[in-house]
């Protein structure tokens, strides 16, 4: 898509827009329920369809991506989002309030997607349109299905509402699509911290010339994640019931997500519990191949996972892991920070207490998405709190991690609250 | 020399090798292969950790009966261990390899630049300068801080051993408390064309793109005598701005005149003691590939399987076996991936800024913070 084409996408949803809003909130709502709940029934024919177009585009496994979408869509039903609108934004009616607290969206959103995780397509378009704001999405170029099919189905459902969803592809370096994107009214941003930054830039050029309506911009970056295991998961059946689930967590996405843990730390246990949690991880993992095959992945990748094997190997670590590269555990034999090549690689590190454990990640809290707790008792919520703090935005059980909840709040932020604008009306 | 008999008797093997003329470089597997076997044997004795890693994979050296067979250490554990295959208080020289702050840095540790610095220069002859005369000098610049300024840079190192080989009486450095010093190199660029003197200007990529940023800035242009040549090393790790070997290739030509095959791109790393350089001087006419010193061997290894080499045309983990580092170890698995080409290799870069297929922070990324 060329630059005056993005403009004129643009403008057409602007148009479409005025029309949006003519609706009352609730029916628009309504409509966007009925979506998400066809997509997260367990036989959907849009999951369906998805998880038959995501493999060929994005490298992975079939079974892979149908797991990953039945879990991942779960909690993204029409009732969620009704809440969802009630907790942020007071209720629909607040959208069409002619006194008193008045939310409104934006005249046309914009949004720059990332990565080949599909979930995140489904937030980005139902959220401004949850707010009466046109999208127009630029997909990435690893998954170009996720956001047209999600389209496909909102126009199955309402032909406005899916009129109010256009998809620009153009490369990512062209930066003359990209500044015409960034005229939109609300631009939000996906990617690496440099990508955010550098579509943030270009927003703010574009507010020099811009009409004077109303303009925000939203930046999510990259984040990482991981499990804290206490000692009470560090034996029997709880750490097999644990390591299942760490696995199921890992293989989901091959570990690509913000949400995917990279690391296990196993927190002031016995000298030997690093050691049976990363066997219990091992053979978890090697059941999750089975189940759910790692994709394909580029030779870089590959020679990035052997060398991290070898590395390991050298300073005398124990490294299990299958014959090939599909997925390889390494036990550290210390807590410090080392390189995360992706793709199921985990990394299990002894912390011997919960004050180190969390001062070792202290220094990462900003870049923190989601924790998986477990084995840690009464003492679980003070942890809890102690990493929300920090800057986790999710706290959470082992085999959770890769289904948040819609109203997750990424980055620390809600999903609404950045799309909206809030006014008073205290006319009589 | 090594006061250790045994080791000063491969030493001397692999000097005589080293400083046979550069011209008459001939592939000898027979030699290669029985330096590298005693070489192995002799690093598993002395060098601890290299030990345990050989001895975990069940490669001792009474089990290993070819070259292609010896453990490579991957690059990286450099930076986590001291590898070196004598005893620690014969340590006379450490090389490390660039890092920002905080972040850990490999060393190389030698107790003799004797091998080190042969190396280097019979591959710098070869790949640079091959049309050298024996006894003759060249005009050298060098895009680099010099061994006094960057002591630990092996880089550094290198160049300031040419320099004093190699270069004539007008050659020198031209980057100065961390900086290109542009007014000096000018001058020095305008005085080689002035007197018809082919120049060889030397530098890392880096500094050859602040070099066309500055004559870009000056609206300079340097068209060198016809016989000047460029070699350039590295990439572009850690720094703002990234560009592509075309696009760099291209701005060198269009600055100093000086056509990409005669621009020699040096594939080079702390950790190793030899250097290897594009064809396109030492062999030209021919498809640009690194070439390996006789001294070294270049295996492709298919990073999928656990040490069977790529298949043909395929990307290969660059994987070095460099009889120059008798100190430390002789085997190295490096970061890079590479492609044959003939009777040599190219080494496949990462697509600049290339698109994540997530949106978790991956490996070099994190520590990077």
């Amino acid at each position: 898509m060329s630059a005056p084409q993005v403009r004129g996408a643009l403008a057409r949803l602007r148009d479409l827009g005025r029309r949006l809003r003519e609706r009352r909130a609730a029916d628009v709502h309504a409509a966007l329920a009925d979506v998400l709940d066809a997509w997260c029934a367990p036989a959907s024919p849009w999951q369906s369809a998805l998880a038959d177009a995501l493999p060929a585009v994005s490298g992975y496994s079939v079974e892979m991506v149908r797991e990953g979408l039945a879990r991942g869509l779960a909690p993204y039903t029409g009732s969620a989002l009704h809440a969802l609108v009630r907790d942020e934004l007071g209720g629909p009616e607040r959208q069409d309030a002619m006194r008193g607290p008045r939310v409104d969206g934006f005249a046309c959103a914009a949004t720059v997607l990332a990565g080949a995780i599909p979930l995140p397509a489904i937030v980005a378009i139902s959220a401004p349109l949850a707010l009466r704001t046109p999208v127009l999405v630029k997909p990435s170029m690893h998954d170009p299905v996720s956001a047209a099919l999600f389209a496909r189905s909102l126009a199955a459902r309402d032909p406005l509402l899916g009129a109010c969803v256009e998809i620009a592809t153009f490369h990512r370096d062209d930066a003359e699509s990209l500044a015409a994107l960034c005229e939109a009214e609300c631009v939000v941003a996906n990617g690496s911290d440099a990508a955010v930054a550098a579509i943030g830039r270009c927003f703010e050029v574009s507010r020099a010339y811009a009409a004077a309506a109303p303009r925000r911009f939203v930046g999510y970056g990259h984040r990482f994640s991981l499990a804290m295991l206490g000692s009470d998961a560090t034996r029997g059946g709880a750490l097999a019931r644990a390591a299942a689930a760490l696995a199921r967590d890992v293989a989901l996405w091959d570990q690509l997500g913000c949400l995917s843990p990279l690391a296990v730390y196993v927190v002031g246990a016995d000298r030997g519990a690093a050691g049976r949690v990363a066997e219990a991880l091992a053979g978890a993992l090697a059941a999750a191949e089975e189940r759910w095959p790692r994709g394909r992945i580029e030779p870089t990748v590959a020679a990035a996972i052997a060398r991290e094997r070898a590395e390991a190997e050298m300073r005398d670590a124990t490294v299990l892991a299958a014959r090939g590269t599909e997925w390889s555990i390494v036990c550290e034999a210390d807590a410090q920070r080392r390189g995360a090549p992706l793709h199921r690689f985990v990394r299990v590190l002894p912390s011997a207490s919960v004050t180190t454990c969390l001062a070792a990640l202290r220094p990462q809290g900003g870049q923190l998405a989601a924790v998986a707790l477990a084995g840690f008792g009464a003492d679980a919520s003070e942890i809890g709190a102690a990493l929300a703090e920090m800057g986790a935005s999710r706290v959470c059980t082992p085999g959770a991690m890769q289904s948040p909840p819609l109203g997750w709040p990424r980055d620390n932020l809600r999903v609404l609250l950045p799309l909206a604008r809030f006014g008073d009306l205290e006319c009589e | 020399m090594s006061a250790d008999p045994r080791r000063a008797s491969l030493d001397a093997r692999t000097l005589a090798w080293l400083r046979e003329s550069p011209q008459s470089w001939r592939c000898d597997e027979a030699r290669f292969a029985s330096l590298a076997l005693d070489l192995f044997a002799f690093q598993f004795q002395h060098c601890a950790p290299y030990r345990r890693f050989c001895e975990r994979r069940g490669r001792m050296p009474e089990r290993v009966a070819q070259w292609r067979e010896i453990p490579a250490v991957p690059a990286g554990a450099f930076k986590e261990m001291a590898l070196r295959s004598f005893p620690a208080e014969c340590e006379a020289h450490v090389f490390r390899t660039s890092g920002t702050s905080g972040e850990r840095r490999g060393a190389l540790r030698l107790d003799t630049l004797e091998l080190y610095e042969a190396s280097l220069l019979a591959a710098f002859l070869r790949g640079v300068l091959p049309d050298l005369a024996p006894g003759e000098r060249a005009r050298i610049r060098v895009l680099a801080p010099s061994p006094r300024e960057a002591p630990d840079s092996s880089l550094s190192h290198m160049f300031g051993v040419v320099l004093r080989e190699l270069g004539d009486t007008a050659s020198g450095f031209d980057v100065q408390a961390g900086a290109l010093q542009v007014d000096g190199l000018v001058a020095a660029l305008e005085k080689a064309t002035a007197d018809g003197v082919a120049v060889a200007l030397c530098g890392t990529a880096f500094a050859f793109v602040h070099l066309l940023d500055a004559f870009a800035e000056r609206g300079a242009r340097i068209p060198l005598p016809p016989a000047s040549r460029v070699m350039e090393t590295g990439g572009f790790k850690g720094r703002a701005r990234e560009m592509s070997r075309d696009a760099l290739y291209q701005g060198i030509g269009h600055a100093l005149a000086v056509a990409p095959e005669r621009i020699v791109n040096q594939y080079g790393m702390t950790e190793l003691g030899s250097q290897f350089y594009d064809s396109v001087l030492g062999d030209p006419g021919r498809a640009r590939r690194k070439l390996a010193p006789p001294w070294t061997r270049v295996r492709l290894v298919d990073p999928e399987t656990t040490g069977g080499d790529a298949r043909p045309g395929a990307a290969g983990v660059v994987t070095i076996f460099d009889l120059a580092n008798t100190g430390s170890v002789l085997a190295i698995q490096t970061a890079d991936l590479g492609r044959a080409i003939e009777d040599g290799f190219e080494v496949i870069g990462r697509e600049p800024g290339a698109e994540a297929r997530g949106c978790s922070i991956a490996a070099d990324e994190m520590l990077a913070r």
